[in-house]
């Protein structure tokens, strides 16, 4: 049949297949480095800006480095913190994960008067030990009932002096995880209220909660009112707090908001003798050049125990909230595997399920998902709340139970075990 | 005459295009119709079609036709009975013009769009009335995708129409390629790293079942990355070029990619045998596409201790369905359950460590293609010494086996990629061997752009099945 738009059609063909190919060449002649131009909705950009914020110089010249514990110098820097100077002039430094942590603080080498600084450190467990030394020698910082702890100090022109803290732990411990908070975080202050009650029974018993875990979707919307409203109910735990962002926190792509509040996304501590590793999973992937450093994040550095904590699940059987890139996520869970990591923590999913035994190669893997802290559960009974996971380091073993608060107006806990293997955690 | 019709398709948004007639108005003259007599030859005719109205090919076949055009000097036309709404109605739900059987493509659209809103809505309600505790996000999604793909395929179909693109069947219209080669590449490109050009043998020969009851088609791929994906460390802390590179970011991953699938597609003609074709909406055909899927990726650090990790993903009992909305115009949906197999290697050894499968999430596909005739018939005549002819396809794949999901705001790590291609089969007339040219992007996790160049090996059936 004879239209008048054939000969059109024709040219239209021709001329969008030779459109492809200048593309395709016209895109190896644009190369900038990685977000020259960002959006921090990419987890790229994400890596340097937790890096980027766990350093700082302050307005009175001194650099802050947050370090690896195990290094003596300063010539680097490592993303285990926020460091940022408050509008009073003083330093807040927020520790990002329990377990040992290491400050380095230099005056300028041309300063022509001593460098004062007041120091306020957050997200520190109340039982470390935290101390401040340099090459005049130690001196302990006070502990309080709060994770915060404040410090007044004076650095000499080119002085380094070094903020240092750990924890003694006994062989049991305990460490809860919850994630997906989202549209309600009235809910999680009923979750953080039994936490705190829970701490502090646990200490009772001998068996310290060492530390809450929450693996994402903090917030809907990605607002800094929101993590703020976070930041709050956190500052009034009893515990310390190891957070990795979810993709309702990461998806404003003018400024990395989780980063700036709480630090970052991508990181691991040594928690007792447990190896904590979190890595951000927000936009359905980890960052390539994370992906490649994830055998020294899961690296045990002589713990008896690997946790592996993100957002994105990457073994999601049904539950449809997979990684954006499986090939990416089969390469996390094949590092994993060689590392046979312990247990795999994740959210995406406002659900508690327990997967135990994912073939990984000739490795089973366990993967728990505690998408419980607050989000929306659609109609029927929801079950909030948080797992509490106990260690024993002298035996090797892990137990675990799920701590169920339920949302007011049940005076019980409505719902019934997830399983045999989730038990209900007795009341604190 | 051209004004109004042009402010008529402006004013008209996706209602309107789906239900008003292609190229009918009530309030002007209809332009020309194909028709056909009993004898087959084909005849202009001028006015609102009386075969554009009938809801009987015969009837419309028997109805005298005129060659002389409507102008405004013509005297009005007997009154009617009939309300110019009952016309309308009747003119969108008419049979495409010359094509028998009937077959009414804007109702076939317009119920497909109806039922692409209804799961979206069932979709809706399962993930936030029930919420994703309960299992149900992954069929949720899978629903959500393939009912957005049918809209937007309906939308297009429909503005397809709208330009004259219904019609009969292309004497040669598009399959895949018996075989081809494919190329695409991921960007963007980044200082220092490189991403991947892929290329891959595809084969996709045909065997066309007797009677026109189905075929079945075998289709496998081989192929990979050409050079490896090579990745750089962005943090601020380093400072110093490294050795060979441009930029201060040192270079921490290559990795390579191998790709092979393998599978076959059984298609049958529905409602066969009870039916030999759908009255009303089109024909429709069921579908059976088991296939296996292999990747095999190693990953580098720049060491001795490089990782062979092999995804394989098996999809034993895919079933779909194919809906011909019109002869020129088909929707297509695949589902069944996955299975995952997840082996690898330790640093610096090839042999593979293996184990049991996962349960992988649901797999599904859907496809809304649309054929482009694009060879006119020459003004002297003449025949033409190539027939060409185009493809328009838009596709959802529900999976993220390849890397590539599709995220919209919050919306992170449900989807799968999208699917927009285009393909020209060129055939000299009288040739049993045509070649195909094609291009393609899927978006999802970026966008990846693609060339395909193909040969169609001649079949045998083909005279029989377009005699037919």
């Amino acid at each position: 049949m004879m239209h008048p738009l054939y000969p059109r059609r024709l040219i239209a063909c021709t001329a969008g297949l030779v459109l492809t190919g200048a593309t395709l060449l016209a895109a190896q002649s644009c190369v900038q480095p990685h977000c020259s131009s960002p959006s921090y909705a990419e987890a790229e950009c994400r890596v340097i800006a937790e890096n980027v914020h766990a350093r700082l110089q302050s307005s009175a010249g001194a650099e802050l480095r947050f370090q690896d514990p195990d290094v003596t110098t300063d010539d680097t820097w490592d993303a285990r913190g926020l460091v940022e100077e408050l509008d009073d002039g003083t330093i807040h430094a927020r520790i990002a994960a329990p377990g040992r942590f290491a400050l380095s603080l230099r005056a300028p080498e041309d300063a022509t008067t001593d460098t004062a600084l007041h120091v306020r450190l957050s997200n520190v467990d109340p039982a470390a030990t935290v101390t401040l030394s340099g090459d005049d020698g130690e001196t302990e910082i006070p502990g309080t009932d709060s994770t915060r702890r404040e410090l007044d100090l004076v650095l000499a022109p080119g002085q380094v002096r070094w903020i240092r803290g750990d924890r003694a732990c006994p062989s049991r411990y305990r460490l809860a995880v919850v994630g997906d908070i989202q549209t309600n975080p009235t809910q999680f202050e009923r979750i953080a209220d039994r936490l705190a009650e829970d701490a502090r029974s646990s200490l009772a018993e001998g068996v310290p909660l060492v530390g809450l875990v929450i693996v994402g979707d903090l917030t809907e919307a990605s607002r800094d009112d929101e993590f703020e409203t976070i930041g709050e109910v956190l500052g009034r735990l009893p515990i310390p707090t190891a957070l990795t962002p979810g993709n309702h926190d990461i998806y404003r792509p003018t400024r990395p908001h989780f980063n700036r509040k709480f630090g970052p996304g991508n990181h691991a501590a040594n928690i007792c003798g447990l190896r904590l590793a979190l890595l951000d999973s927000g936009s359905g992937s980890v960052a390539p050049s994370v992906q490649a450093r994830v055998p020294e994040l899961i690296d045990r550095n002589g713990a008896t125990f690997l946790v592996a904590g993100m957002h994105h699940p990457p073994y999601a059987g049904l539950t449809g909230a997979g990684w954006s890139r499986e090939d990416d996520a089969a390469a996390l869970l094949v590092e994993l595997a060689r590392e046979r990591a312990d247990l795999v923590v994740a959210g995406h999913s406002h659900a508690l399920r327990d997967y135990e035994d994912i073939p990984v190669g000739d490795v089973t893997l366990r993967e728990v998902i505690v998408g419980t802290g607050g989000a929306y559960q659609g109609i029927g009974i929801p079950r909030y709340g948080y797992m509490r996971f106990e260690f024993d380091d002298d035996a090797a073993t892990t137990e675990q139970c799920f701590m169920e608060v339920p949302p007011v107006g049940y005076a019980e806990p409505p719902n019934e075990p997830a399983s045999p293997r989730l038990p209900h955690c007795p009341e604190p | 005459m051209r004004t109004p019709r042009l402010r008529a398709a402006l004013g008209s948004l996706v209602v309107g295009v789906l239900t008003v007639p292609a190229s009918v108005s009530a309030s002007e003259p209809a332009p020309r119709a194909l028709t056909f007599h009993p004898s087959g030859t084909p005849t202009f005719a001028v006015g609102p079609s009386t075969a554009a109205a009938s809801d009987d090919p015969a009837t419309s076949a028997s109805t005298p036709v005129t060659t002389e055009p409507q102008t405004a000097s013509t005297p009005e036309p007997a009154p009617s009975f009939r309300s110019k709404s009952a016309e309308r109605r009747t003119r969108w739900a008419a049979c495409i013009e010359g094509v028998t059987p009937c077959t009414r493509a804007r109702p076939a659209r317009a119920l497909l769009l109806s039922v692409g809103a209804v799961s979206g809505a069932i979709a809706a309600g399962l993930m936030f009335g029930l919420g994703d505790r309960l299992t149900q996000s992954d069929p949720a999604v899978l629903l959500a995708g393939l009912g957005g793909l049918a809209g937007v395929g309906a939308v297009t179909g429909a503005l397809a129409g709208r330009v004259g693109l219904d019609g009969a069947t292309l004497p040669d219209r598009l399959r895949p390629s018996t075989a081809s080669l494919a190329y695409d590449y991921r960007g963007p490109l980044v200082l220092d790293e490189s991403r991947p050009h892929t290329m891959s043998l595809r084969v996709a020969p045909n065997l066309f079942l007797p009677e026109d009851h189905g075929r079945l088609r075998l289709f496998g791929h081989v192929g990979g990355w050409l050079n490896p994906k090579r990745e750089v460390d962005p943090r601020p802390q380093f400072t110093e070029v490294p050795p060979g590179q441009e930029g201060t970011a040192p270079s921490v991953q290559r990795q390579r990619n191998l790709s092979i699938g393998v599978g076959f597609d059984l298609a049958v003609n529905l409602p066969y045998p009870v039916l030999s074709r759908s009255a009303r909406l089109g024909a429709a055909e069921l579908r059976f596409r088991p296939e296996v899927q292999v990747r095999r990726e190693r990953y580098d650090p720049g060491t001795a201790d490089s990782v062979l990790v092999e995804r394989t993903m098996l999809l034993p009992l895919t079933v779909g369905a194919r809906w011909h909305l019109s002869p020129r115009q088909r929707f297509t949906a695949y589902f069944g359950p996955r299975f995952d197999y997840l082996a690898f290697s330790d640093p610096g050894s090839n042999a593979l460590r293996r184990g049991g499968a996962q349960i992988g999430p649901l797999y599904a596909e859907a496809w809304y293609d649309i054929d482009v005739p694009l060879t006119p018939a020459r003004r002297d005549g003449r025949t033409r010494s190539i027939i060409a002819t185009g493809q328009l396809s838009l596709g959802y794949i529900h999976s993220r086996f390849d890397g590539q999901g599709f995220n919209l705001g919050p919306v992170i790590g449900f989807m799968g990629p999208l699917h927009v291609g285009w393909q020209t089969r060129l055939r000299p007339v009288g040739s049993p061997v045509a070649a195909q040219l094609g291009a393609f992007a899927r978006l999802g996790s970026g966008a990846t752009l693609g060339l395909e160049l193909g040969i169609v090996a001649p079949d045998p059936t083909l005279r029989r099945r377009s005699s037919r």
